[in-house]
């Protein structure tokens, strides 16, 4: 039974219209992702003092509470998607109708809207009330870009593995955080340059490089995942 | 004549099609009783489903046949592992051991494509209750890539209002939906489990109607229920005893 | 056979320990007689490393071989013991950076490495101990093992770049040349296939005892 390319394409939009729809009506991701980020934002405000912190020490500490920030967020917020559906049952009906591949574009992409409209929430604020000067800010949008991007299909691939098992809850940051460790690293390294200027070097070719890694390891395993 | 050739107590002997078997309907008989042409063969075969989970041992060794416009019927009481037949035909669940081959139009189907091709209904099919009804059609079948012609016609037989959200639903309104989802892509093959769950006389009346059809089209189906629903003079019998 | 093996893996480890002490002379550099844990630092560090590729192997091959319960047992035997492996390095690693650079614990890329690959072994056991079906056990920890495995080479590129690395060079330099001393090799070489072959073992026997808890749960 052959599937063409654009009926593929037509059911991951479906599937994305369906996460945004499902959200619209709820809100429920919305609100937990930026209640999240904002308590995160203003505890690490009030942690760093009303002087903030000194430029050289500024440069090395603040991109990693950022993405601590951006990290805890997804975690609390994304693995919904997946979870949902086997809490609800509707997986089901899922498993029996939608192409894998289709299904996990769609949630990637669902996941993708996410962190971006997270990140563009949050990193404003976060420059603004930390007094983080940016060197290069073409930079840190391709960082933001770039590992908001890997944090969207590490997460949902690991999502999508521990639906299926008990105590998803803690579980979730047990199996996602060292997959997403190099990420991490990678991206609070260029963010720092973005800061401080300096040129990004391999670092960055190795963050396009690990979003590939495990966008075809996820297209590759979340068939196997998914079903029997 | 179709009562003669397949009875209960043949089937709780799991014999092996064409051994000391009658012999299976040919095109022109099939013709005969159920009016439609055998361009198009589909049958479902399965043979030795074992199932366990843990250590129980729910499945022991099933087999069956269905043939075009045939229907099985899978009778046995509460936990004699119905569901769990139903869910490995379906390609929901993996068998420890034994194998199921779906052929449609002739050509066999492995286990992602059945998956894909039967239309089920089960008591644990849940939709997403933020949509409408509506709303879950069209989504499913943008999924399946097929019109969503079907599926609204069937929504109008078994008066479903298309603009309530499937989360306010009553249970028996919950079937119907369940109906009309699982024939929103024409299958060739009905997995039923307790299909009559919650309907009312009316409902109940429909879905009769609306199996009877698949059935007189060529379809194939398998029946799970604790129950006979009085279908033991048309039907197969496969009793899972317990 | 089995028992010759068995006694043949004692001897040949008894003899490694009785070398790293006695055969194998002090290397430079090193502060008193602590270059001899290196006899069985570095092996346990490499064994805890093969552990995880062949849980990767053996997790492919359940995937994609056919579901056989035989490999997913082996894969989750290799991953205990490449955790208990890698605990066992990182502890003896800790002890001599104690000796050699004051404190037990310093960000050196080969320890943060080494602890992250402790990280996936424990989250591969804990997605384990949550699943409870056999099937889908298997399926979802062995599509985990095949994703640990394909972010490694990222720890392992990245890791080294953001620390200062306080290890020893390695011991085989730009030229091919060793820098050890030939007996001090020979320990090494001789303890590394000392324990490779005690990892395989011990694999061994818990596959077994395990198909054998499995054969019994399903009765």
């Amino acid at each position: 039974m052959r599937r063409n390319a654009s009926t593929w394409a037509a059911e991951a939009a479906a599937v994305f219209v369906k996460e945004w729809r499902c959200e619209f009506r709820t809100r429920y991701s919305l609100n937990t992702l930026a209640l999240f980020a904002f308590t995160t934002l203003v505890v690490v405000s009030f942690s760093l003092g009303p002087l903030g912190v000194s430029k050289s020490q500024g440069t090395s500490l603040l991109p990693v509470l950022l993405w601590i920030i951006l990290l805890f967020s997804v975690a609390a917020g994304l693995p919904r998607a997946f979870v949902q559906e086997e809490e609800t049952q509707t997986a089901t009906a899922l498993r029996l109708a939608a192409t894998p591949s289709a299904l996990f574009c769609g949630k990637l992409l669902y996941g993708l809207s996410l962190v971006f409209a997270l990140e563009a929430l949050v990193t404003p604020i976060y420059v603004a009330m930390t007094s983080l000067d940016v060197a290069s800010p073409g930079l840190l949008v391709a960082v933001l870009a770039a590992g908001g991007y890997g944090l969207a299909v590490g997460s949902t691939l690991v999502a999508a593995i521990i639906a299926q098992a008990r105590t998803k809850g803690t579980l979730f940051s047990v199996l996602a955080f060292p997959v997403l460790l190099p990420l991490l690293v990678l991206a609070v390294e260029l963010t720092r340059n973005a800061a401080s200027g300096a040129a990004p070097d391999v670092a960055l070719p190795q963050l396009l490089l690990y979003d590939a890694v495990v966008t075809i390891a996820g297209l590759m395993l979340f068939p196997l995942v998914w079903n029997p | 004549m179709v009562r003669g050739l397949w009875s209960a107590q043949r089937y709780n002997q799991d014999p092996w099609p064409g051994v000391g078997n009658p012999p299976t309907l040919q095109g022109g008989e099939i013709q005969q009783y159920f009016g439609y042409s055998p361009r198009v063969p589909t049958t479902l075969h399965f043979e030795s489903v074992r199932r366990r989970f843990g250590r129980l041992a729910v499945l022991k060794g099933v087999s069956g046949t269905v043939e075009p416009g045939g229907m099985l019927l899978v009778t046995g009481a509460n936990g004699s592992g119905k569901s769990t037949l139903l869910r490995c035909l379906s390609g929901l669940l993996a068998p420890d051991s034994g194998k199921i081959e779906y052929q449609e139009n002739g050509a066999g189907l492995d286990i992602a494509e059945r998956r894909q091709r039967v239309g089920v209904v089960s008591p644990d099919l849940a939709f997403y209750a933020e949509l409408t009804v509506a709303e879950n059609l069209d989504f499913f079948s943008r999924l399946r890539r097929v019109s969503s012609a079907a599926g609204f016609a069937v929504l109008d037989r078994l008066a479903l209002p298309a603009d309530r959200l499937a989360g306010a639903l009553s249970s028996g309104m919950r079937q119907r939906l369940r109906w009309a989802w699982a024939l929103l892509h024409s299958p060739r093959l009905l997995l039923l489990d307790e299909p009559f769950q919650n309907f009312d006389a009316a409902g109940e009346r429909v879905a009769r109607e609306l199996l009877a059809e698949h059935l007189a089209g060529g379809g194939l189906a398998v029946v799970a229920n604790p129950s006979t629903l009085d279908f033991d003079h048309a039907a197969q019998r496969l009793d899972l005893g317990g | 056979m089995k028992k010759l093996f068995a006694w043949l893996l004692w001897l040949w480890l008894s003899l490694v320990i009785v070398g790293a002490f006695c055969y194998a002379p002090l290397a430079k550099g090193f502060i008193g007689e602590s270059s001899r844990i290196l006899f069985f630092h570095v092996p346990m560090a490499w064994v805890s490393f093969i552990g995880f590729i062949a849980a990767a192997v053996w997790s492919g091959l359940y995937l994609f071989g056919g579901r056989d319960p035989k490999h997913d047992r082996a894969a989750a035997a290799a991953i205990e013991l490449g955790l208990i492996f890698g605990v066992l390095a990182t502890v003896t690693g800790a002890l001599w950076a104690r000796i050699m650079w004051g404190a037990y614990w310093n960000w050196d890329p080969r320890q943060t490495s080494l602890l992250i690959s402790l990280l996936f072994y424990g989250a591969y056991l804990a997605l384990r101990a949550a699943v409870d079906d056999r099937e889908t056990r298997g399926r979802l920890s062995a599509a985990y093992a095949l994703l640990g495995i394909v972010i490694t080479p990222f720890l392992y590129w990245i890791v080294p770049r953001i620390t200062y690395s306080l290890h020893p060079e390695p011991l085989i330099n730009a030229q091919g040349k060793l820098e050890m001393e030939s007996r001090m090799t020979q320990v090494l070489l001789a303890s590394g296939v000392g324990f490779t072959a005690l990892f395989f073992w011990i694999h061994n026997l818990q596959c077994r005892l395990q198909a054998l808890l499995d054969r019994r749960a399903a009765l």
